[in-house]
C-alpha cells in the first residue's frame, strides 16, 4: 500500500514536465551543447559575411573608378605616385598612369590552378588507394605520416623550394626536352624555371595532401563485404579498385579536388616567389612568367598604401572581391558535381 | 635640456617625466639600424623606449598616418599627394643608405655599366654581356656572349625605388616609360627573373650566371660572401664609382646643398667626380602634431639623439648597415623639422 500511495502522484504529472523533470540536468545540457554548436556555426558564416562587407565597402571607389574596364583591360599598374596630377575616372581620382586590368591576374590564377588539381588528383588517389589498400600496415603508417608532414609544410618553404631547387632543375632538363616535342604552348624559351608550369606543379605538389588524405580515409571507408565480395566473384585486385573502390570514393574525391582547388586558387607567398611576377600580358606559352590574382595582391600591398588617392589599395580590393567570387562559384560547382556523382557511389559498384 | 630657438634651430629634448613607448613599423632595410639603436637609446634616456618593427615602407607610413605608430620607416620620401593629403606629416632623414649593383659573370671583376646600359637591360633591349654598349665603357675587358639576367624585385620595396629612379634619372625612354616608384609596372624581358627582399636578389644571382641585380649596400656583405662581384656605375661627371663612404658623403654633400623645406631630397646621379650615383636618404616618417608632450618630447629626443654624432650617428651602429651619416650641411633643415613636433 505504501507503495502505491507514493507513487499515486505520478499520473498527475504530465508526461512532458515529467520527462522535463527527471533530465534537467541533461537538458540543460544539450541547450548549453546547442548554444555552444550555434555559436561555431554563426563564426564562419558571420566571418564570412563581415569580410565580404569589408571587401565590397574598400573596393565600391574602385568598381565605379574602373567600370568594365576592370575586365576588358590588361593592363594593371598602380601609375607613378610621384607624378603630379591624377587620372580621374566617374569622380573618382587614381595616380596618374593608373589603370587596372584583372583579366591576365584572372587567367593566371584559373589556368595555373586547374592545371594543378588535373596533375594532383590522379597522384593523390593513386597514391591513396596504393597507402590505404596496397601496403603492409607498417609502411601505411610511416608514409601517411609523411603526406601528413607535407599538408603542413608552411607554403613559402614550397616557394623557395620551387624557385631555387625544383624550377631551375625542371627547365635545363624536362622543359627542354617538352620544348623540343613543339606541342603548342609547350614552345619558346624556357626560361630559368620562374613561370606557369614551375607554379602549376608546386601547387598540385601543394595540394597532393589535401586531396589524398582525404580519399585515404574514403577508400579505408569502402565496406569490406563489398570489396570480398568482387574478389569472391574473381575480380583481380585491380577489377576491384576500378569497379567498387573507386565508385565508392568517387563523390568524395570530387569534394576534396575542390577543397584542394580552392587552395590552389587562394594560394599566395608561393605563387608570388615562383610565378615572375608577369602582369599586362597574357603567358605566350607555359613556361612564361605570369601572375595571380593573391600574389599581385600580396606583391602591390606595400606600394599601394603610399597612394594618396587610395584607389591602388581599393583596385586591390576589388582584385580580392573577383578572386572570393571566383571561389564561391568553384564550390558551387564542385557541390553541384559532388550532387550529381551521389548516389552512383553505392558500395555495390556498377557491374562488371 | 636645450631650448628652443627659432634662428639656431635647437631642438628641446630630455628625458621624459614617465616612461614612452615610441613605435616605429616601416622599411625592412632602417629596421636593422633602429634595432641597433634601441639599447644606447634607453642607456642615454631611461624613460624611452624604441620599439621598432619591419613591416615595409608603404605599412609603416600608413600606419604613422592613422596613428597605431609614431614613426614610420621609409626608403622613399614622401611623395606630393601624401603630403597634401596629410597636413603636418614631415620626412626626418635619418642616415645616408646607397644601392649597388652586382652581377654573376666568373672571371669578369670591375665590370663598369652606366645607367642607360642598365636601363636598355632591364627594357630588354641589351640581352647579351658581350653587347656593343658594355664593351665601349669597358675598353680592354674580356666579355663573354652569356645572356643577360635581370633581376628585380617581385615586393614593394625602396631599392626598387632609387634603381628605377636612377635610371629614369639616364634613360628618356625608361622616365616616359616605367618611370619610378616602390613598384614599377617593368617591361617584358624574356629572361628576368624575379626575387623577394634582398636576400632574394643575392640567392637568386648567386644561382644564376650572368646576372646582374640591384641590392641596398646593407646586404653587401652578404653579396660578396655570395661571390657576386660589384660594378661600378657611371656619375654625372662620366667617372666610374663604387659605393664607399667617400663617394656616398660626395653624392650627399652636393645633394644636401639645395635640401627642399618637406626634406624630400632624392640623392640620385648627383654632380662630382666622386660622387656615388645611387644614394638616398632612410626617412623616419612622423607627424608634427602628436598625441601629448611626453611622446612629443621623446619623439624629439630620440630623433635628436639619433641624427647627433654625439648619439646614434656614430660608425659603431651605421657601420653594419654600411650606412653613412648624414652631412652636417643638412643637419639645420633636419632639426628644424624635428623641434616641430610637438603635443
Amino acid at each position: 500500500m505504501s507503495i502505491t500511495t507514493e507513487v499515486r502522484p505520478e499520473p498527475s504529472v504530465s508526461p512532458r514536465s515529467a520527462r522535463r523533470r527527471r533530465s534537467v540536468p541533461g537538458i540543460s545540457a544539450d541547450r548549453s551543447v546547442r548554444s555552444v554548436l550555434l555559436v561555431a556555426a554563426i563564426v564562419p558564416t558571420a566571418a564570412l559575411a563581415f569580410l565580404t562587407y569589408e571587401m565590397v565597402k574598400t573596393a565600391w571607389p574602385a568598381v565605379i573608378f574602373n567600370g568594365a574596364g576592370f575586365f576588358t583591360t590588361k593592363t594593371f599598374t598602380i601609375g607613378n605616385l610621384y607624378a603630379t596630377g591624377t587620372e580621374v575616372h566617374h569622380g573618382y581620382a587614381a595616380a596618374k598612369g593608373a589603370s587596372y586590368g584583372v583579366l591576365p591576374l584572372v587567367f593566371g590564377t584559373m589556368v595555373s590552378s586547374f592545371i594543378a588539381v588535373v596533375l594532383a588528383v590522379p597522384v593523390s588517389v593513386g597514391g591513396a588507394i596504393l597507402l590505404a589498400e596496397r601496403i603492409p600496415v607498417r609502411l601505411q603508417g610511416v608514409l601517411g605520416t609523411f603526406l601528413e608532414l607535407l599538408a603542413g609544410i608552411p607554403s613559402v618553404v614550397f616557394g623557395l623550394w620551387g624557385v631555387y631547387t625544383f624550377g631551375p632543375v625542371l627547365s635545363r632538363t624536362v622543359y627542354k626536352w617538352l620544348a623540343a616535342l613543339h606541342i603548342p604552348w609547350f614552345t619558346g624559351p624556357t626560361g630559368a624555371g620562374q613561370g606557369m608550369l614551375t607554379a602549376s606543379l608546386v601547387l598540385a605538389v601543394m595540394i597532393i595532401p589535401i586531396i589524398a588524405s582525404t580519399t585515404r580515409e574514403l577508400v579505408r571507408s569502402v565496406p569490406a563485404i563489398s570489396k570480398e565480395g568482387a574478389v569472391a566473384l574473381g575480380l583481380t585486385s585491380s577489377e576491384t579498385v576500378r569497379i567498387v573502390t573507386i565508385p565508392y570514393v568517387r563523390t568524395g574525391v570530387v569534394a576534396a579536388s575542390i577543397l584542394g582547388l580552392a587552395r590552389a586558387l587562394g594560394e599566395t607567398i608561393a605563387v608570388l616567389i615562383i610565378s615572375g611576377n608577369f602582369l599586362n600580358a597574357y603567358p605566350h606559352s607555359i613556361f612564361d612568367p605570369f601572375s595571380t590574382m593573391a600574389s599581385t595582391i600580396a606583391a602591390f600591398l606595400d606600394s599601394a598604401l603610399t597612394d594618396s588617392t587610395g584607389m591602388a589599395v581599393h583596385a586591390l580590393a576589388e582584385v580580392g572581391l573577383v578572386l572570393l567570387v571566383i571561389t564561391l562559384v568553384a564550390n558551387l560547382a564542385g557541390r553541384m558535381l559532388t550532387r550529381r556523382f551521389s548516389g552512383a557511389g553505392l558500395p555495390v559498384g556498377r557491374g562488371v | 635640456m636645450a631650448s628652443t630657438s627659432t634662428t639656431a634651430v635647437t631642438v628641446t629634448t630630455g628625458n621624459p617625466s614617465a616612461a614612452v613607448t615610441i613605435n616605429e613599423d616601416g622599411s625592412s632595410l632602417l629596421y636593422p639600424f633602429l634595432q641597433e639603436l634601441v639599447s644606447p637609446l634607453t642607456a642615454q634616456y631611461s624613460n624611452i623606449t624604441l620599439a621598432p618593427a619591419p613591416g615595409g615602407s608603404g605599412k609603416g607610413i600608413a600606419d604613422a598616418i592613422a596613428g597605431t605608430v609614431q614613426l614610420g620607416g621609409s626608403d622613399a620620401y614622401l611623395n606630393s599627394g601624401q603630403l597634401s593629403a596629410n597636413p603636418g606629416l614631415m620626412n626626418i632623414p635619418i642616415a645616408v643608405s646607397a644601392q649597388s649593383v652586382y652581377y654573376n659573370l666568373p672571371g669578369v671583376t670591375n665590370l663598369k655599366l652606366t645607367g642607360n646600359i642598365l636601363a636598355q637591360i632591364y627594357q630588354g633591349k641589351i640581352t647579351k654581356w658581350n653587347d656593343a654598349a658594355i664593351a665601349a665603357v669597358n675598353p680592354g675587358a674580356t666579355l663573354p656572349s652569356t645572356t643577360v639576367v635581370p633581376v628585380r624585385r617581385v615586393d614593394g620595396s625602396g631599392d626598387t625605388f632609387i634603381f628605377t629612379s636612377f635610371l629614369s634619372a639616364t634613360n628618356t625612354a625608361w622616365q616616359n616609360g616605367p618611370a619610378f616608384g616602390t613598384t614599377v609596372t617593368w617591361p617584358a624581358v624574356s629572361n628576368e627573373l624575379t626575387a623577394n627582399g634582398n636576400p632574394g636578389m643575392v640567392q637568386t644571382c648567386k644561382a644564376t650566371p650572368g646576372c646582374v641585380a640591384y641590392i641596398g649596400v646593407s646586404a653587401g656583405a652578404a653579396a660578396q660572401a655570395a661571390g657576386l662581384e660589384q660594378s661600378l656605375l657611371q656619375n654625372k661627371s662620366g667617372q666610374f664609382v663604387q659605393p664607399n663612404s667617400t663617394t656616398i658623403t660626395a653624392a650627399v654633400s652636393a645633394g644636401s646643398s639645395n635640401v627642399p623645406p618637406d626634406l624630400a631630397q632624392p640623392l640620385i646621379y648627383e654632380p662630382g667626380a666622386q660622387a656615388y650615383p645611387i644614394v638616398n636618404f632612410e626617412y623616419l616618417v612622423v607627424k608634427a602634431t602628436q598625441a601629448s608632450a611626453s611622446t612629443a618630447e621623446a619623439i624629439r629626443t630620440f630623433l635628436a639623439w639619433a641624427v647627433s654624432t654625439s648619439g646614434g650617428s656614430t660608425p659603431q651602429y651605421l657601420a653594419k648597415e654600411n650606412f653613412v651619416a648624414l652631412p652636417t650641411s643638412v643637419l639645420p633643415a633636419v632639426n628644424a623639422a624635428i623641434a616641430k613636433i610637438t603635443p
